[in-house]
């Protein structure tokens, strides 16, 4: 199935010579401590909180509206400590959700309203269903479905989601396309 | 009626929401995004809390009210909100932690040591009692042995951390914010 176009204004995005395409209503905490690899989406009202430790994703990821990536915390016998944040290739994140993970693999899907606790490990091939609730340092086995509050494993996943992925993450950037802007009579 | 008052050591991000009457205590850590909306009447938030991203805290107007200077929404000390969850509640204790996504309706009064679990959904007014745990899918209530600990490395860590990289509200005292 051929996914429908997704407009945005091209206003409101900035689209930098890696081919990110980033909304300027999102929050990005220091952002100097933030890598995007290349091809990755970041709508607006996302947070990515870059000041609290490296947060660094890899090519075409896409995070929704509202989503919040966060490094996870650990508290030792003497202080604190963000730990840096890392994600795989051809991830989504859906609306909404909160990414507290320690880490993220690559071809992973997480739906929208999802919570993922402290320092939990989702491995590569994964699916987080809408509305999950994570508990901290849960780890999410390769090719596994998880659901609920809290998140459970309810199926798994066939050998091919890396495909699945891949293609679904390059068709939404793909189709991820500006307005067509009316020229200046106002015709189309 | 828009009058702010954080104290010398609170850390409040400007990205952050403060509308009406709110007094933030010292060493409390607001991030960037965080709302605190005072409507009904004054917000007073104690010392070391910690309000995250996306939290919305409402001191709600209902039907007919006006603003009351002396209907207060008093916020205890040592309390840890976390990402994206509403609270609406009638009053704040000590010592409590509201989990990420959980929405805490108008007239519940959270006492103290509490942990509101993610997702969670409180919509009944009542006076929890103390030490209570809500979790999973059907907010199942415990009584917990001991309150939650405090995040007192969390908040010297986010309050050495946070000014580098943000602009700070400072207030040193009440005046007039348009």
């Amino acid at each position: 199935m051929e996914l429908q176009d997704i407009f945005y204004n091209k206003q409101e995005y900035v689209e930098t010579a890696s081919g990110n395409k980033v909304s300027r209503q999102t929050v990005l905490c220091g952002s100097q401590n933030i890598v995007l690899n290349g091809k990755v989406i970041v709508q607006s009202d996302a947070i990515i909180r870059g000041d609290l430790a490296n947060v660094r994703t890899g090519r075409n990821c896409i995070i929704s509206r509202n989503a919040v990536i966060r490094p996870p915390f650990k508290k030792f016998s003497k202080g604190v400590a963000y730990f840096p944040l890392h994600m795989g290739d051809n991830v989504y994140v859906g609306e909404n959700s909160v990414v507290n993970a320690a880490a993220v693999g690559s071809y992973v899907f997480i739906g929208n309203n999802v919570v993922i606790g402290r320092r939990c490990i989702l491995k590569d091939c994964s699916m987080i269903e809408d509305n999950t609730i994570l508990p901290p340092e849960t780890v999410v086995p390769p090719f596994t479905k998880y659901s609920g509050s809290p998140g459970l494993c309810v199926g798994e996943l066939p050998e091919c989601t890396q495909d699945i992925m891949i293609e679904f993450t390059r068709s939404y950037y793909q189709h991820f396309v500006p307005l067509p802007q009316p020229d200046k009579h106002g015709a189309k | 009626m828009n009058k702010l008052k954080i104290a010398s050591s609170a850390v409040v991000c400007v990205e952050s929401k403060l509308k009406g009457t709110v007094s933030v205590g010292s060493m409390t850590v607001i991030h960037p995004k965080a709302s605190v909306i005072a409507e009904a009447g004054p917000i007073i938030i104690g010392e070391n809390n910690i309000i995250e991203e996306q939290v919305v805290i409402m001191h709600r107007l209902k039907d007919g009210e006006e603003w009351d200077e002396s209907r207060v929404l008093k916020i205890g000390s040592n309390n840890v909100f976390e990402v994206g969850c509403v609270v609406n509640a009638s009053a704040i204790g000590d010592h409590n932690v509201i989990e990420a996504k959980s929405y805490v309706g108008e007239g519940i009064e959270i006492t103290n040591g509490c942990i509101i679990g993610a997702g969670c959904q409180l919509t009944v007014p009542e006076k929890l009692q103390d030490n209570s745990v809500f979790s999973g899918s059907s907010c199942s209530l415990s009584i917990a042995p001991d309150r939650p600990p405090a995040q007192t490395l969390q908040l010297e860590f986010l309050s050495k951390v946070l000014p580098n990289y943000h602009h700070l509200k400072k207030v040193k005292k009440p005046e007039q914010v348009n």
